[in-house]
C-alpha cells in the first residue's frame, strides 16, 4: 500500500512538474552596445538550453546565427539584425525555439540555396512571433518542421508593381510541415505571400497578403487545411489551390487581382472542399476552376468582377448556392457543356424574371452563361465587342430562344432579393 | 519616286518575313501562365518553353510541366521547332531540352514537386549531383519518369 502511494506521489509530481519544466526560467543573456554581449551570435552561442537572450535596441551587422538549443530570442526596443547580403540570418536547428520582436533585413537572391531571414530545419514547436523582415529573398522558411506557429510578422520584399522581377522568393514558405498555424501576418512584395507544399492540417488565419508577384496564398499537394478571414489584395492571383483535397475556405476577401493572367481564386485539381462566406471584389476572374470536383460554394459575394466564375467543363459535381452576383461583366462562363454542376437559389442582379406568387423565388429559371461569354472563351479577342449593340442583340435573342448555351447550366430557382449575410459583414469589418 | 516605292515594298517584305521567323522568345516571367498547369510562370530557374512549327510559343513554369504536356500531346513535340528548358545554374538561359541533362534530387524542390532541375551539359549535371545527390536523367528517361510520376526520395 505504501509503495503504491509512493508511486502515486511520484506520478502526480511528474505530471505537475512536466509541463513546468519547459517554462523553467533559465538565465537571461542581455545583448546591447554596453552589455556583456555585443553580438547576438556570441550570446546565442554562450546560452544554455532554456535560456533567454534579450536583444535591446541597436543595429547588429550579423548573419549566420545558428540556434542549436531551445532558446528564447527576444528583441526589445526594435533591434535590427542586418544580414548585409551575406547569407541567411537565423537558422533554427532545435525544438521549442521562440524568436520574437526582431527586425531582420537584407538577404541576397541566391538561386541554389534559397536563403531566408529565418529558417527552421527539421525541428518542431518553433514559434516565430512579431518580427519584421525587410528586403530578403525568402522571409520565413520552414522545412520538415511540425507544430510551428508563425504569428504577427510583417514580411516586406521588393516593390513588384510594374516590374517582371522574378528574383523573388516566398514571404512564408512551408515545405513538408504539418499542423502549422499562420496568423496575423502582413506579407507583401514577394513571389508568393504564403506557399504551402506538402503541408497538412494547418490553419491560415487573419493574414493580409498584397502586392505579391504571383499568389497571395498558394497550396500545392496540401490536404486538409483551413484558411479563414484573410485578405488577398492586388496579387498576381489571390489564392491558388492545386492538386489538393479537403480545404475549407471561409470569410476571406479577394480583391483587386487584375490582369490578363489574374484570378481571385484559382482552383486546379481540387476536390471535396468548402468555399463559404467569401467576398470576391473587382477581380479579372473571381473563381477560375479546372478539373475540380465536389466543391460546395455557398453564401459568397461576387461583386464587380470581370468574370465571377469561370467553370471549365472538366469540373464535376460542384454546387453553387445562395451566392450573390452583382455588377459582374459575366456571371458564369464555360468552355463546354458543364452539365454536372448545380446552381440553385443564387441572387443574380441580371435576372429579369418575375415572382408572381411572392415566395421570393423567381418563377422562371435564370441562365447565368451568356452566348457572348461562350464566344469569348472560344475567341478571346472578341472581347473588344463588349457592350456593343450586336452583342446585346445576340445575347437577348439567345435569352429568348436558347440554342447554343448549355441548357443544363441553369439556376431553376433564383432568389429575388440579395442574400443578406450580416454575419459575414461583421467578420470582414473585424478583419479590416 | 519609283525608287522610294521599291524601297517601301522591300521594307514591308522584310518586316513580314521577320515576323514570320520561327524563333524562341524570352519567357515573360510573372506575366504569363503555364500552358499545362495554369500557374503563373514566376521562378526563372525553372521556366520552360515550346515553340511550335508555326512559331507560336507556349510557356511552362517548370520542366516537368513541359514534359507532362508533351506526354499528353506527343504530336506537338514531334513537330515543335524548339523545346527549351532553363539551365538551373544560369537562370533565364534557355537550352535545348532534347540534348539537356536532368537531375532529380530531393534536395532540389521544383515547382511541381518532382524535384527536377535541368542543366545544359553533363559536366554541370555531375557537379550538381555531387553537391545535391540524386540521379541524372536524359531527355527520354525524364519523359518516362514524368509519365510514371517517379519521384524516388
Amino acid at each position: 500500500m505504501k509503495t503504491l502511494s509512493n508511486h502515486l506521489l511520484l506520478l502526480v509530481c511528474t505530471l505537475v512538474l512536466l509541463p513546468l519544466s519547459f517554462q523553467v526560467k533559465g538565465g537571461t543573456l542581455n545583448v546591447c552596445n554596453t552589455c556583456t554581449y555585443t553580438s547576438v551570435k556570441q550570446a546565442v552561442k554562450a546560452a544554455k538550453s532554456g535560456d533567454k537572450v534579450v536583444v535591446n535596441g541597436g543595429v547588429y551587422q550579423e548573419a549566420g546565427i545558428e540556434i542549436t538549443k531551445p532558446l528564447t530570442l527576444v528583441g526589445v526596443n526594435r533591434p535590427v539584425l542586418d544580414g548585409n547580403f551575406k547569407g541567411q540570418i537565423i537558422t533554427i536547428m532545435a525544438d521549442h525555439v521562440v524568436v520574437k520582436g526582431l527586425t531582420l533585413k537584407n538577404i541576397a537572391t541566391s538561386y541554389t540555396r534559397d536563403d531566408a531571414a529565418i529558417r527552421v530545419v527539421e525541428r518542431h514547436q518553433v514559434k516565430i512571433l512579431n518580427n519584421t523582415i525587410l528586403n530578403t529573398y525568402f522571409g520565413i522558411y520552414l522545412q520538415n518542421a511540425e507544430f510551428c506557429e508563425i504569428r504577427g510578422n510583417v514580411v516586406s520584399g521588393k516593390d513588384v508593381a510594374g516590374q517582371n522581377e522574378s528574383a523573388l522568393g516566398n514571404a512564408i514558405h512551408l515545405w513538408h510541415c504539418n499542423n502549422a498555424v499562420i496568423t496575423g501576418n502582413t506579407l507583401r512584395g514577394h513571389r508568393d505571400g504564403i506557399y504551402l507544399e506538402f503541408v497538412k492540417d494547418s490553419h491560415v488565419k487573419d493574414n493580409l497578403s498584397q502586392n505579391n508577384l504571383r499568389y497571395g496564398l498558394h497550396f500545392m499537394f496540401s490536404d486538409g487545411n483551413v484558411y479563414t478571414h484573410n485578405t488577398f489584395r492586388k496579387n498576381g492571383a489571390g489564392v491558388a489551390v492545386m492538386y489538393t483535397r479537403n480545404i475549407r475556405m471561409e470569410y476571406n476577401t479577394f480583391e483587386n487581382n487584375w490582369g490578363a493572367a489574374s484570378y481571385g481564386l484559382l482552383l486546379k485539381d481540387i476536390s471535396n472542399s468548402q468555399i463559404y462566406h467569401n467576398t470576391f471584389r473587382q477581380n479579372t476572374s473571381g473563381i477560375y476552376m479546372e478539373s475540380s470536383s465536389r466543391l460546395d460554394v455557398q453564401r459568397n459575394t461576387f461583386d464587380r468582377n470581370g468574370w465571377a466564375i469561370r467553370l471549365l467543363s472538366s469540373c464535376t459535381e460542384d454546387v453553387f448556392s445562395q451566392n450573390n452576383f452583382t455588377g459582374n461583366s459575366f456571371d458564369v462562363s464555360t468552355n463546354g457543356n458543364s452539365t454536372l454542376n448545380r446552381f440553385e437559389n443564387n441572387y443574380w442582379d441580371k435576372y429579369t424574371g418575375y415572382d408572381l406568387n411572392k415566395d421570393k423565388v423567381g418563377d422562371v429559371p435564370y441562365r447565368p452563361v451568356s452566348l457572348y461569354s461562350m464566344l469569348i472563351e472560344k475567341v478571346p479577342s472578341s472581347v473588344m465587342f463588349m457592350r456593343s449593340f450586336m452583342v446585346d442583340l445576340m445575347d437577348n435573342v439567345e435569352k429568348v430562344l436558347p440554342s447554343f448555351i448549355p441548357d443544363q447550366l441553369i439556376d431553376e430557382h433564383p432568389v429575388m432579393r440579395r442574400i443578406k449575410d450580416d454575419n459575414h459583414r461583421e467578420f470582414t469589418k473585424t478583419v479590416r | 519616286m519609283k525608287f522610294f516605292l521599291k524601297l517601301i515594298f522591300f521594307m514591308v517584305l522584310i518586316g513580314l518575313l521577320q515576323s514570320c521567323a520561327v524563333e524562341s522568345k524570352p519567357i515573360p516571367y510573372g506575366a504569363t501562365n503555364c500552358a499545362h498547369c495554369n500557374m503563373t510562370v514566376a521562378d526563372n530557374r525553372f521556366g520552360a518553353e515550346l515553340v511550335n512549327d508555326k512559331g507560336k510559343p507556349f510557356f511552362f513554369d517548370s520542366a516537368e510541366c513541359l514534359m507532362a504536356y508533351l506526354n499528353e500531346n506527343a504530336a506537338e513535340g514531334e513537330k515543335a521547332a524548339f523545346v527549351l528548358v532553363t539551365d538551373f545554374t544560369k537562370p533565364t538561359e534557355l537550352v535545348d531540352a532534347r540534348n539537356g541533362f536532368f537531375l532529380q534530387s530531393k534536395n532540389l524542390p521544383s515547382p511541381m514537386g518532382m524535384n527536377l532541375v535541368a542543366v545544359a551539359n553533363e559536366a554541370t549535371a555531375t557537379q550538381l549531383q555531387q553537391e545535391k545527390g540524386g540521379r541524372i536523367l536524359s531527355w527520354q528517361q525524364v519523359l518516362q519518369a514524368v509519365k510514371n510520376n517517379e519521384n524516388p526520395q
